[in-house]
């Protein structure tokens, strides 16, 4: 029993990061309806200008240099969104083209060097459990996290003009919202986020070149498991996939022990109808 | 009367001038001869750039230098490169180009077992010999068709993985705990491990797997730690991975002795490590950038001459091969073919490297690289020493 709760736990730390990549998803989501794949090549690009710089001021420029590099999808999307035809699957695959780029900028900068800084070494023990303090510490950041965006949705004026963009970006424009900036204001903080669990994983597990797509799975299985028109379901569901992970892994053999957590987000996804609505197309 | 004499004396001079003017390039092209060729299908991007860079460096390095030296008795090497990207797709084609276009007596590569694999059977089919930089045990398997044609430039790594576990048993370790990666290398060298176990009576009490594409060991570490070794050994090729794990069970307080395969011998492996890998066991081709021997200082010192620094056993993986490729072509007689190089491989023994070891090819041994040439080496202070 103590083993599956320190299992459980590990998942939690684990989960805690897909919760945070998985809330880019679903803030682009939200508000322009299509996916920014991205979110991985945010976090790459993040720790590989926070592990150049160094301290503090390498963390708040990996974090801008994140946004830097979302910024070419807000650009895409422009160019997109003036002609005519849905654009978002073209979108879709200008995120996983972004991926693919930078992650070949990264290797052909850095080389396949991997990214990981030990100095939030040290576990905390829980009595017989033992956790480590940086994943304590992504749980604590994904927490204040998704609380400061439950405010600015729900709470704030910028809020109301995100939900209405998403609503009717018609009705909202002729209600006097510049929905372009909404909609480039999302894809940038996005970035931020992206780029956030970059430096979250830079200081845990590590991550290179290889990672971003990774990366940007995970935080789309987790984003879809519970319907990504709200960020407390996507964290959720990066919470639970850790978990399930975590005790795939713990419990069962090696040969479906990586496969259980994409079978429960399969799983989940059949018999549940969260988010079914939104991906017809339904405003939430 | 002498004006003839002269005349003829004149003629005759003027003709062995103008013979001399036409034999000259011929007695020329005699002392020059032509260009020895020799492909490099390496991995220079894709997961597996971290071997694939450092070994086209030091075959560059040595190339230069033997070149500088006056060749391959009287050849020039010439190097022809191709990056497979780490995609057996590439490597075949790599492979082919090299046999149909370029034209060279033998390929250094592909740059992973997946691609030998993948390119075997067009270098036997384009009669191509491969020199091959990769462990993984089936690329020499005799049943392949085109066993003829693969030459290993590195031990494999079931001997690697026999050494390391031996010395793992000396050491006095009863019960291993082993971690994989979910690929042809980590399986196969879990398997032999748990092989090996009633050979060298040691008990596998977990063998747990991660995805290559984990961010996150810590499950695998607690299901190592609750089944209680006293060692484990890392069969891990990915450097984060192989952090992220050794971290892992640092943290878990999982103080045995931890055997590290040849995979994770890195440099990217050691830098991300850190201090969490304070006192691994890391099986090593030599120990080229920390601690290297004096036949190994030889190649850091070509390597520096090119502005190159070392960063592991990739370096002398690579110029493995380029030295069995000098030292069969110094056996050939004429022209040498594609086909003339690999019977002439067969016949290599003995030969010169920077590795410490003598590797021996045969008709039956295309493995050439015994049990002393992988070394047990330690991680301190982020340098591999010599035990």
């Amino acid at each position: 029993m103590l083993n599956l709760l320190e299992y459980v736990l590990r998942g939690l730390l684990t989960g805690a990061v897909y919760g945070v990549l998985a809330l880019p998803l679903s803030l682009v989501f939200l508000t322009t309806t299509t996916i920014d794949f991205a979110v991985g090549a945010y976090a790459l690009v993040a720790a590989v200008v926070a592990a150049q710089i160094g301290g503090v001021f390498g963390l708040v420029a990996g974090l801008g240099a994140a946004m830097a590099c979302s910024a070419v999808l807000v650009f895409v999307l422009v160019l997109l969104k003036r002609q005519r035809g849905d654009y978002r699957i073209s979108f879709i695959l200008a995120s996983i083209g972004l991926v693919v780029a930078l992650s070949s900028l990264v290797f052909w900068a850095k080389g396949p060097t991997a990214l990981l800084n030990g100095t939030v070494g040290g576990v905390a023990h829980l009595g017989p459990l033992i956790l480590p303090y940086a994943g304590l510490i992504n749980l604590a950041v994904g927490v204040s996290l998704l609380a400061m965006l439950q405010v600015v949705l729900f709470k704030t004026h910028a809020g109301k003009v995100m939900r209405a963009t998403a609503i009717n970006p018609k009705a909202a424009s002729l209600a006097g919202i510049r929905v372009p900036v909404v909609e480039a204001s999302t894809i940038l903080a996005g970035g931020l986020l992206g780029g956030t669990a970059g430096i979250l994983l830079y200081y845990s597990s590590g991550l290179d070149f290889n990672s971003p797509l990774t990366l940007s799975f995970a935080g789309f299985g987790a984003a879809v498991i519970f319907g990504m028109e709200r960020p407390l379901r996507c964290f959720v569901g990066g919470l639970i996939l850790g978990v399930v992970e975590a005790i795939s892994a713990g419990y069962a053999s090696g040969a479906v022990a990586s496969m259980l957590p994409m079978l429960f987000v399969l799983l989940v996804l059949s018999v549940s109808h969260a988010g079914s609505a939104r991906f017809s197309g339904d405003r939430p | 009367m002498n004006q003839p004499t002269k005349s003829l004396g004149a003629m005759l001079r003027h003709i062995a001038i103008c013979a001399l003017a036409v034999a000259a390039p011929g007695l020329h092209a005699q002392d020059t001869k032509p260009p020895l060729r020799v492909g490099l299908v390496l991995s220079l991007s894709g997961p597996a750039a971290a071997f694939g860079i450092p070994e086209r460096d030091a075959i560059q390095a040595v190339a230069a230098d033997v070149n500088a030296k006056g060749g391959v008795d009287g050849r020039q090497l010439e190097l022809v490169i191709f990056d497979d990207k780490t995609n057996p797709t590439e490597a075949t084609r790599g492979v082919t180009q090299m046999a149909t276009n370029e034209k060279v007596v033998a390929v250094i590569g592909p740059g992973t077992g997946g691609g030998i694999l993948a390119a075997g059977p067009v270098a036997e089919r384009l009669k191509m010999p491969l020199l091959a930089p990769a462990g993984t045990v089936a690329v020499t398997d005799k049943k392949n068709s085109f066993y003829p044609w693969i030459f290993r430039t590195i031990p494999n790594d079931f001997t690697s993985i026999r050494v390391l576990l031996s010395a793992a048993v000396k050491n006095g370790a009863k019960r291993i705990a082993i971690i994989y990666q979910e690929d042809p290398f980590g399986k196969l060298g879990m398997e032999h491990a748990q092989k090996l176990a009633g050979e060298l009576n040691f008990e596998v009490t977990e063998a747990v797997s991660a995805p290559q594409t984990s961010t996150d060991l810590s499950a695998q570490a607690l299901r190592i730690r609750n089944s209680k070794p006293d060692a484990v050994f890392v069969q891990l090729s990915i450097p984060p991975l192989g952090a992220a794990f050794i971290k892992s069970i640092r943290q878990l307080q999982v103080n045995v002795p931890t055997y590290v395969g040849l995979g994770l011998s890195q440099k990217a492996f050691f830098d991300a490590v850190g201090a969490d890998g304070e006192g691994l066991r890391v099986a090593s081709i030599g120990s080229l950038a920390h601690d290297p021997s004096p036949t190994e200082k030889k190649l850091a010192a070509l390597l520096a001459k090119n502005g190159k620094v070392p960063t592991g056993w990739a370096e002398l993986a690579g110029t493995s091969g380029l030295m069995a490729i000098m030292a069969a072509a110094r056996t050939v007689q004429g022209e040498i073919t594609p086909e003339k190089m690999r019977n002439a491989l067969e016949t290599t023994c003995g030969f010169p490297v920077f590795v410490d070891a003598e590797p021996c090819y045969s008709a039956d041994n295309h493995d050439a690289w015994g049990e002393d040439s992988v070394k047990i080496t330690v991680l301190r202070g982020g340098k591999l020493t010599s035990r």
